[in-house]
């Protein structure tokens, strides 16, 4: 069976939630990603977010990059392997929550193309290369959409070739691509135990 | 299959992996951990351990791994677990 099933409603693909159904906030309001418009459970995800006041706080009106890598590994790594977990467990996320949290855990090369100012949408694009033991990688890339675009209706038909192509139209603007985003699902048992050491 | 035979095939998957210094591979010992002893990321563990399954052709489950320690003993008793579970 593809997906799983939370409290009788069968999630047979992220874009039938919304992110907050299956992530852990950053913090109260950081969630950093609004959006899931395309998702093949095994391939990859296309996901939005667009920066709100608290997310350039302090930071010029700017979106910082580091904070591109957080949303980007909340779209990608920690959506894709607790909907593959949930699947595999037939479980809910909520079920999980007493027993593992998706932990980033590394990043590999990250190259910044532009920039992001509040309320710049931006779209995520995720494949994923490495998938086992809990442990996902994902390369992809972050682009600034055309200001307006419905971006359900355009990735409606969107498919695993144009994902892996980066196949959009030229008034999406290229803002960073990443390499090497590694998440996996750690035991909480494992955070207790290194606490005590 | 004897434990330095495992032991062998381990430090030939370990030799193919780039973020491992191979001046580090030598004298491995049963009690040799990966972190501590041979600087590997915590993030290449995982890769370490898929290459593992393809070299003994065995097939670890997500608990095994979630139980692992990280010396070489701790793989190897690993290795000669899922064996013996066929």
């Amino acid at each position: 069976m593809v997906g799983y099933y939370e409290n009788g409603r069968h999630i047979e693909s992220l874009c039938s939630i919304h992110p907050r159904e299956i992530l852990i906030a950053y913090g109260p309001k950081k969630l950093l990603v609004d959006q899931y418009h395309w998702h093949s459970p095994n391939k990859g995800i296309v996901a939005s977010y667009t920066p709100k006041d608290y997310d350039v706080e302090d930071h010029f009106g700017i979106f910082r990059g580091v904070d591109q890598i957080e949303s980007f590994v909340q779209a990608t790594a920690a959506s894709l392997s607790m909907f593959l977990i949930c699947q595999k467990n037939a479980c809910a996320p909520e079920d999980l929550k007493e027993k593992s949290v998706p932990s980033f855990i590394s990043v590999g090369n990250v190259n910044f193309m532009g920039a992001l100012e509040k309320g710049d949408t931006y779209v995520m694009l995720g494949k994923i290369t490495f998938y086992k033991f809990k442990q996902m990688v994902c390369d992809g890339r972050i682009y600034q959409c055309p200001p307006g675009l419905d971006l359900d209706d355009y990735f409606k038909d969107f498919n695993e070739e144009r994902l892996f192509k980066y196949d959009l139209s030229p008034d999406f603007k290229l803002i960073s691509d990443l390499y090497d985003i590694t998440g996996r699902e750690i035991e909480i048992e494992y955070f207790r135990a290194a606490k005590k050491k | 299959m004897e434990r330095q035979e495992i032991i062998d095939g381990l430090i030939e998957v370990l030799k193919t992996v780039r973020v491992i210094d191979p001046e580090k591979l030598v004298g491995v010992t049963e009690e040799t951990d990966f972190l501590a002893d041979m600087s590997v990321p915590s993030s290449q563990m995982i890769a370490i351990v898929a290459k593992v399954e393809q070299k003994f052709g065995i097939e670890f489950e997500d608990d095994d791994i979630d139980d692992l320690g990280l010396t070489v003993k701790d793989v190897v008793d690993l290795i000669l677990k899922v064996k013996a579970r066929g």
